[in-house]
């Protein structure tokens, strides 16, 4: 076994694959964006090299930091609403049991199955100003005066959007919380009940420290897909009114796609990757010093 | 291994069997395919069932002709479009807008076939129509329709609020004050879409100088939009517009379907859009009583010396077809073309079918069997005394485009000053320039 793994061609041969796919799917892609975002390409004929330019100019450029700025919001709004909320519900999934746990568990994760068209297509109509159910129920509540321009008025529609993408990934927060909660030990929870403790220490004191792993990967990937965030945006304002509710893919999009800008996007879409990653990167620090 | 080297062979076999058994095939057939990309994915009604209906006839006529079509809504056409330019693999015909944003780049780079301007000598295209579809004075494409803005609305609307049909601007204000009173949304717009309200601001612009060349001389940059007096005039009218609530609410998020059926079920009293709506008079989704009480005017002109009347129109030719230059059956695609856009063919069955109104001359078509809205929009354009040419927003670069759509949405959602907005197509323009 050991001489087998110090062949050096098979030690080629098992690694080659994976790393031929890496480099072509990753590394390839995203150095061929480096390259056209160093380019005036407009995706059509000939195209000039023009160094740094886009990359500057993408710096100062307004959109791309209020995209920025609105996928920080929505990654906010998530952690402090969504991830608290899908956590209380995943335990009191868990406490509730038998045929109303499988129940619930399947009603919690049906947005999550819906094609995001639909749901982002039933938002807009919830949030119509003429026949909308949102506005209708205020009517019926007698609450007319907290009616709203949902998706029209630049002052809420970020705060609109947010909304509608909480509910469509509340599922997969919710499932994630679950499922970790489920593999929990029982035998300590036995422990603290023989010391006494209430059920309000067990949750802090043992239930979330013993879930923090979960909890990392479910912020993180809340985090990222807060910065990733397209469809929904595309399929409900398209970054509108102006660029009120504009995220960077549906920015980047836009800019390469209807400007024919190819190189300024692909510029956007590098600049985008490193933010990612940075972004990557604290997390893992944030979270390794709270380790113990 | 041995027996995976032999199926590895028959596999290889059976490949080069299957390949030139289907070679064969083609060549006994005799068969020559045009692929053809549309943009009227509709193939039962409108203008895509006219496209189909001609398609169809023209393979009866050829029977060594397959047409082969693929047809996609109008953004994700032009995702794919942009897909196949990149790629050099433009269908053999393909439609296109005749309008610098879309049709400039991609007769400057040469992926459109130079058409012979003899061949439509007796096509009686209306005088200009071809002018988008032109580059350094040759021709790449032919339009398929007029396209010009109309303000349609509800009769019945009207006459049961006792309403004044707006003939004058001012008459427009106290209507859509009216109706507002009343609790009814006075004009559906689509106002997501942006580019309906560049049109507005343009026409407010023409009714405001009466001077249809004034605009494009600010995207030229040879007149700034923020220092003449009737650009920051228009972009007032269209700021009041916004304040008396013109438009229903929450018309910056509302996109064209739903701004079409808000004016279809009777909800909204106007609604300003292109002719190509022409078809609204006998959409069966709507109720008998709508159908029959759809109208249109023209969009009412301004009071006074050197102001727009309603006939300086917001009009246009958009869509239109042209054959890619690297087709390997060009010919063949020009001959189809130039089948299709025959005065006999287009020009005669849009407007009898009633699905548009053609870019050629059309009156020797006439039936006496037409809508009522159809012949009222007849009227409209037969009246007109100048027309616009392409709109603004699409008169540049395609990042103007962008820009200038992007900046009409921030005015007209109250994010920017009439002269904020101002300057920021200033800047557009000045970007476009370079």
């Amino acid at each position: 076994m050991h001489s087998f793994l110090q062949n050096r061609k098979i030690i080629f041969m098992l690694v080659f694959p994976g790393f031929a796919i890496f480099v072509f799917a990753v590394l390839f892609p995203i150095g061929l964006s480096i390259y056209y975002g160093m380019t005036d390409w407009s995706g059509i004929g000939s195209l000039n090299f023009i160094g740094q330019e886009n990359f500057k100019n993408v710096l100062q450029d307004g959109v791309f930091w209020i995209s920025l700025k609105n996928a920080a919001a929505l990654a906010f709004f998530t952690v402090i609403l969504q991830h608290p909320l899908a956590l209380i519900f995943a335990l009191l999934l868990d406490r509730v049991g038998g045929k109303s746990e499988k129940f619930f568990r399947t009603v919690f994760f049906i947005p999550c199955i819906i094609s995001i068209i639909v749901t982002s297509k039933m938002w807009v109509n919830i949030y119509n100003s003429q026949y909308g159910l949102l506005n209708k129920v205020l009517e019926l509540l007698n609450l007319g005066f907290l009616k709203q321009q949902w998706l029209g008025d630049p002052d809420i529609v970020l705060f609109s959007v947010i909304l509608i993408m909480m509910w469509q990934g509340f599922g997969w927060a919710l499932l994630i919380y679950y499922a970790g909660i489920k593999g929990l030990p029982e035998d300590v929870y036995e422990a603290a009940r023989i010391d006494g403790a209430n059920s309000f220490q067990t949750l802090f004191k043992i239930t979330v420290p013993l879930l923090k792993p979960v909890i990392m990967v479910n912020v993180i990937w809340a985090v990222i897909s807060s910065l990733k965030q397209m469809e929904t945006i595309y399929l409900t304002t398209n970054g509108g009114p102006g660029n009120a509710s504009q995220f960077l893919a549906n920015y980047l999009y836009i800019k390469a796609f209807n400007s024919y800008e190819y190189g300024y996007g692909n510029a956007i879409s590098v600049l985008f990757v490193i933010v990612c990653l940075i972004t990557v990167l604290l997390l893992n620090r944030v979270f390794k010093t709270e380790e113990y | 291994m041995r027996n995976n080297r032999k199926l590895v062979v028959l596999l290889l076999a059976m490949t080069m069997i299957i390949c030139i058994v289907g070679g064969f095939n083609a060549l006994a057939a005799g068969k020559v395919t045009i692929k053809f990309f549309s943009n009227l994915p509709d193939r039962t009604a409108g203008m895509g069932k006219l496209e189909q209906f001609l398609i169809d006839n023209y393979m009866k006529e050829n029977a060594d002709i397959n047409i082969k079509v693929e047809a996609l809504q109008d953004e994700p056409y032009k995702q794919k479009f942009r897909v196949y330019t990149a790629g050099n693999q433009l269908p053999d015909i393909f439609a296109v807008w005749g309008q610098p944003a879309f049709f400039n780049p991609i007769m400057s780079s040469g992926y459109a076939a130079e058409l012979d301007p003899d061949d439509y000598k007796g096509y009686d295209f209306f005088p200009g129509s071809l002018n988008g579809f032109s580059y350094n004075g040759k021709l790449y494409g032919l339009a398929r329709n007029t396209d010009f803005m109309v303000l349609y609305y509800n009769q019945k609307l009207f006459a049961d609020n006792g309403v004044k049909v707006p003939e004058t601007y001012d008459e427009l204000i106290t209507a859509a004050k009216a109706f507002r009173a009343k609790g009814i949304a006075p004009v559906a717009h689509n106002g997501r879409d942006s580019w309906p309200t560049n049109i507005l601001y343009q026409d407010l612009v023409i009714k405001e100088s009466g001077d249809q060349e004034l605009i494009y001389k600010a995207i030229q940059q040879d007149i700034k939009f923020a220092g003449n007096e009737e650009l920051l005039a228009a972009a007032e009218d269209l700021k009041e517009l916004v304040d008396i609530e013109f438009f229903q609410d929450s018309f910056i998020a509302a996109d064209y379907g739903a701004a079409r059926n808000l004016f279809g079920q009777e909800q909204a009293a106007m609604y300003y859009m292109g002719a190509w709506e022409s078809g609204l008079g006998s959409d069966e989704n709507f109720s008998e009583s709508f159908r029959n009480n759809v109208s249109a005017v023209a969009f009412p002109g301004m009071k006074g010396e050197g102001k727009g009347k309603s006939t300086d129109m917001m009009a246009w030719n958009g869509g239109g077809y042209a054959v890619s230059s690297s087709s390997a059956v060009k010919e063949e695609a020009i001959k189809l073309l130039n089948y299709i856009m025959k005065p006999e063919n287009w020009a005669r069955y849009a407007w009898q079918m009633g699905v548009a109104i053609p870019a050629q001359k059309y009156d020797q078509y006439m039936t006496g069997k037409e809508s009522k809205l159809q012949i009222r929009l007849s009227e409209i354009l037969n009246n007109a005394t100048s027309i616009s040419g392409t709109p603004w927003n699409d008169a540049a670069t395609p990042g103007f485009k962008t820009d200038s759509q992007t900046i009409i949405q921030e005015f007209a959602a109250g994010m920017k000053t009439p002269q904020e907005f101002l300057e920021a197509a200033d800047q557009a323009a000045q970007k476009a320039q370079q």
